[in-house]
């Protein structure tokens, strides 16, 4: 079995790397870019580091599941041929970013293989996440539009991102210990069993800590990614569809209220519900990504060969209207079938998890990336207002892409307990 | 808690489905509209890269090129102003217009047949070339008409009434293609581009007269009309009128231009009665009026939904059957009324008596070629209306007939061939009448038609048949 996983492991990664040579290789032939043994080197190593990781657990007797690592090496491949063909500087860097997180997962996955005790930290968690979110409002600098990074020197930080890690570390922690008494309630109301304050207290303080990230660091993404993330799991917890309701509507109320008292909120709501008298100014950048998807068709206008330029950050937040633009709709759409596997994988290790821990923290980690993906793509294609977050693994960010390789860890040695018991140990 | 997780999985299918949903709507219903947006810069980035395609006219003459200067690719028309309000011109700041504009997809390349040919070329690194227009137009016959204009308001169209070719379009006054972005000044510190200067200018070179003009028929509608009458009344062949000079309708007193005393169709053709035509229009009632109107292709473009036809042309109009009054219906009948056309609808109508009734489908575009030289796309002959009968046209022919050879249409008589016209002078709010005329030769076997309007010159058998006619002798002796 163990052998087995790692041998369909290292045949899918095959398959990815076959997937990355094409996509680089047809760049390489149709478009002028300078350095080209830089980047077949840098490509053979990142192919190598993806084979030589699965060799390694495999040497380790690691029994992670077989499907993610593969998953995240195409996501990983597709950032870096558009990048590649995007914008070189930025592709050597996400090139140097993906070699660190794949160190992550190595560290995670050899030595942090017993995670128990990470469900004993709790309100370590809930310090640290403050600090991480408190710290920009302060010392931050802004970049594109929002005020959430830190600046050390060598590079920026994005704390945000790794806050995210931490809000669901501590709720999965907080959620395992307390599920019961939410679930049930401690106290009766008009016929409604409801908890107490002890326990709806963290909704609330949730609820403030997200208006905080949107008030201060005008992360109208981050925001809403942290809040249905905690939607997301209260409703694993407990399954109290109320819950996820009332704090939906609390969002609302709370995103009105920013609509009226903050520039940034209103902006972005009103580009969302008719662009077009904004075309020239803050409505540009959704109007172009909808001009380069609408370009693509269905096969798209083939890789280098459209004008994915033209939109304003397509390297980071606005990648996915460069796939679609070049790729086209079959390609774009392969790219969310594909993340549909990897939250299937994901959601597959939570169910068959060994604890309610584990349960949590793998579905919470997994809803995450998934809320995240969904929340970017429909804003670039204007299904929801435009939010500044990355696409996981394959937009261009250090910060982002670190972060979301600790997820990957994480969720691997979740993976493994799984495994070890469906052999008997 | 298992039950819950997929619940939240099911959840989040669901948001990814409606995703995709939505991308492809986006594209499908989306697409187009988005493709098209001024604001949608990749049309304008797109061209940039491929080398546009040449137009020619029909004997391989040059009639626009890119040619590449100091870097940048500019397009340059060797026939000056001849062409312009047909062909319109390429500028980055402007766009395109006229042909250039309609049939873009083709001189760029981008059309589904050549697809697979660009994206080659890309690997190779060959520059990206475009497919070259073969016209139907005759740059020599378009410089004439051009010369024969002289710069005075007006418009010429020439056309094989047998196929449908436009041979000439000429619409005066016009504008140089090649120096549309230039700047002008205006005084110092006062700068204009000549497209500016040009928009501004009330003669409107920019307008193509001969496709858009918007002008009375005047006595050239007669042809119609009496098409018409002999068509619903086959008895008009026989009778005979005493034109008095004038005649009352309703209380509406009609003049004529001279007391024609008794004359039959013929007759009355040739001296361009007014009394007779106002009577046969009577005769014919409004609803058929309208009816043999529309068969001359008033109100209608010859090609539904195409863009050429929907940006260049704008159809002969006539005003539906109801509310006409009789003295309105007197006039209409006469060419005087609420009737307007453009030189190209006139010319069609002439073609239609020329070609045994059937109008043919005109068309500018012989053939695509591609840089290689191999045809891409023929326009293929098509009929377009159905006029009138083979026997009704040939009665018409035969009274256009006369008025060339004893008629108000005399200064268009070519020795050697026989001419078949009608004149007209269209009165109208702004001054002395449009010279107009409509023709065909030869007669008996017609090979060109033409039409002619000269803005306020008034009289169409002093100022236009002999424009008709150099035009009629050139086609003839070129063709």
């Amino acid at each position: 079995m163990l052998v087995t996983a790692r041998l369909k492991e290292r045949a899918l990664l095959l398959i990815a790397s076959t997937y990355f040579l094409t996509g680089m290789g047809t760049i390489y032939l149709v478009r002028p870019v300078d350095n080209k043994g830089l980047f077949l080197t840098a490509a053979g190593v990142l192919i190598l580091a993806f084979f030589a990781l699965s060799y390694l657990w495999q040497h380790l007797d690691f029994s992670g599941n077989q499907y993610l690592l593969p998953l995240v090496a195409i996501f990983s491949y597709t950032g870096l041929i558009f990048l590649y063909r995007l914008n070189q500087t930025y592709a050597l860097r996400q090139f140097i970013w993906l070699l660190a997180g794949l160190a992550i997962v190595t560290i995670i996955t050899c030595f942090l293989r017993n995670y128990n005790f990470l469900a004993d930290y709790k309100y370590i968690y809930a310090v640290l996440g403050i600090i991480g979110l408190v710290l920009p409002i302060f010392w931050g600098i802004e970049q594109g539009g929002a005020k959430s990074w830190l600046d050390l020197g060598l590079f920026h930080i994005q704390t945000s991102e790794f806050v995210k890690i931490l809000l669901v570390l501590f709720l999965a922690s907080f959620l395992a210990e307390n599920r019961l008494i939410l679930t049930k309630g401690t106290r009766n109301f008009y016929g409604f069993t409801l908890p107490g304050p002890q326990e709806w207290g963290p909704l609330v303080g949730m609820w403030a800590i997200s208006l905080l990230l949107l008030i201060f660091q005008k992360d109208l993404g981050g925001a809403l990614i942290y809040f249905s993330t905690f939607l997301a799991m209260v409703y694993v917890a407990t399954a109290r569809i109320i819950y996820t309701i009332s704090g939906a509507g609390l969002f609302l109320i709370g995103t009105a209220f920013c609509y009226h008292y903050f520039e940034h909120i209103r902006w972005r709501i009103e580009v969302w519900l008719n662009p077009w008298p904004y075309a020239d100014t803050v409505g540009y950048q959704v109007l172009q990504s909808l001009f380069a998807i609408s370009a693509g068709g269905f096969t798209g206008t083939g890789l280098g060969n459209g004008y994915p330029n033209f939109i304003p950050a397509v390297h980071t937040d606005f990648i996915f209207a460069a796939i679609t633009e070049e790729i086209g709709l079959l390609g774009g759409t392969g790219i969310i079938i594909l993340y549909l596997l990897f939250f299937y994988s994901g959601f597959q290790l939570a169910v068959k998890a060994k604890d309610e821990f584990a349960a949590l923290l793998a579905g919470g980690l997994t809803a995450l990336i998934g809320l995240q993906t969904f929340i970017i793509i429909a804003g670039v294609t204007k299904l929801l207002p435009l939010t500044g977050i990355t696409l996981p693994f394959i937009s261009y960010g250090g910060s982002s892409l670190v972060a979301n390789f600790i997820i990957l860890g994480l969720l691997l040695v979740v993976s493994q307990e799984y495994s070890d018991r469906s052999r008997g140990f | 808690m298992a039950a819950n997780i997929r619940k939240l999985a099911y959840f989040l299918t669901g948001l990814f489905i409606i995703l995709i949903i939505y991308l492809f709507y986006l594209n499908f219903w989306q697409g187009p509209v988005l493709a098209n947006h001024p604001y949608n810069k990749r049309a304008v980035a797109l061209e940039a890269k491929i080398q546009r395609g040449t137009i020619y006219d029909c004997h391989g003459v040059v009639l626009a090129k890119t040619v590449a200067q100091g870097g940048l690719k500019k397009r340059i028309y060797p026939q000056g102003e001849d062409f312009a309000p047909l062909i319109g011109f390429v500028s980055l700041r402007y766009g395109h217009t006229g042909l250039e504009s309609v049939y873009n997809q083709e001189l760029l390349g981008i059309s589904k047949v050549s697809k697979l040919k660009n994206f080659i070329n890309r690997l190779a690194r060959r520059p990206q070339t475009g497919n070259d227009l073969i016209l139907t137009l005759d740059a020599n016959l378009q410089h004439l008409a051009r010369q024969l204009l002289n710069n005075q308001r007006g418009a010429i169209v020439a056309l094989d009434p047998k196929t449908g070719a436009v041979l000439a379009l000429a619409s005066a006054p016009g504008y140089d293609p090649n120096t549309i972005d230039r700047l002008v000044n205006l005084g110092p510190g006062k700068k204009i581009t000549e497209f500016d200067l040009l928009k501004k200018d009330p003669a409107a070179p920019f307008l193509n007269r001969a496709t858009q003009g918007v002008y009375p028929p005047g006595s050239i509608f007669k042809i119609i009309t009496l098409a018409g009458a002999l068509t619903y009344i086959p008895e008009v062949t026989h009778g005979t009128y005493n034109c008095t000079g004038s005649l009352i309708i309703d209380g509406f007193r009609l003049t004529d231009h001279a007391v024609h005393g008794e004359v039959y169709f013929q007759q009355a053709l040739a001296v361009s009665c007014n009394a007779y035509f106002a009577r046969l229009g009577l005769a014919l009632g409004q609803d058929k009026f309208y009816q043999n109107a529309l068969s001359f292709g008033f109100n209608q473009n010859p090609g539904d939904g195409e863009k050429l036809w929907r940006e260049i042309y704008l159809p002969g109009k006539i005003p539906p059957p109801g509310q006409i009054s009789k003295p309105e219906l007197a006039s209409n009948a006469i060419g005087q009324g609420q009737i307007t056309v453009s030189p190209l609808q006139m010319a069609l109508a002439a073609a239609g008596i020329a070609n045994a009734g059937v109008i043919m489908k005109p068309y500018f575009l012989q053939e695509v070629r591609s840089p290689n030289g191999k045809t891409l796309k023929k326009t293929a002959l098509k009929k377009w209306k159905i006029a009138t009968t083979p026997l009704v046209a040939g009665l018409v022919n035969e009274a256009m007939r006369a008025v060339i050879e004893r008629g108000t249409g005399q200064a268009a008589t070519i020795p050697g061939f026989n001419v078949a016209g009608k004149t007209g002078s269209a009165q109208n709010p702004q001054g002395k009448t449009h010279a107009w005329f409509v023709g065909f030769a030869p007669a008996e076997n017609p090979r060109v038609v033409v039409a002619v309007v000269v803005e306020q010159k008034g009289a169409g058998g002093i100022v236009a048949a002999p424009i008709a006619r150099e035009i009629l002798r050139a086609a003839l002796i070129n063709r």
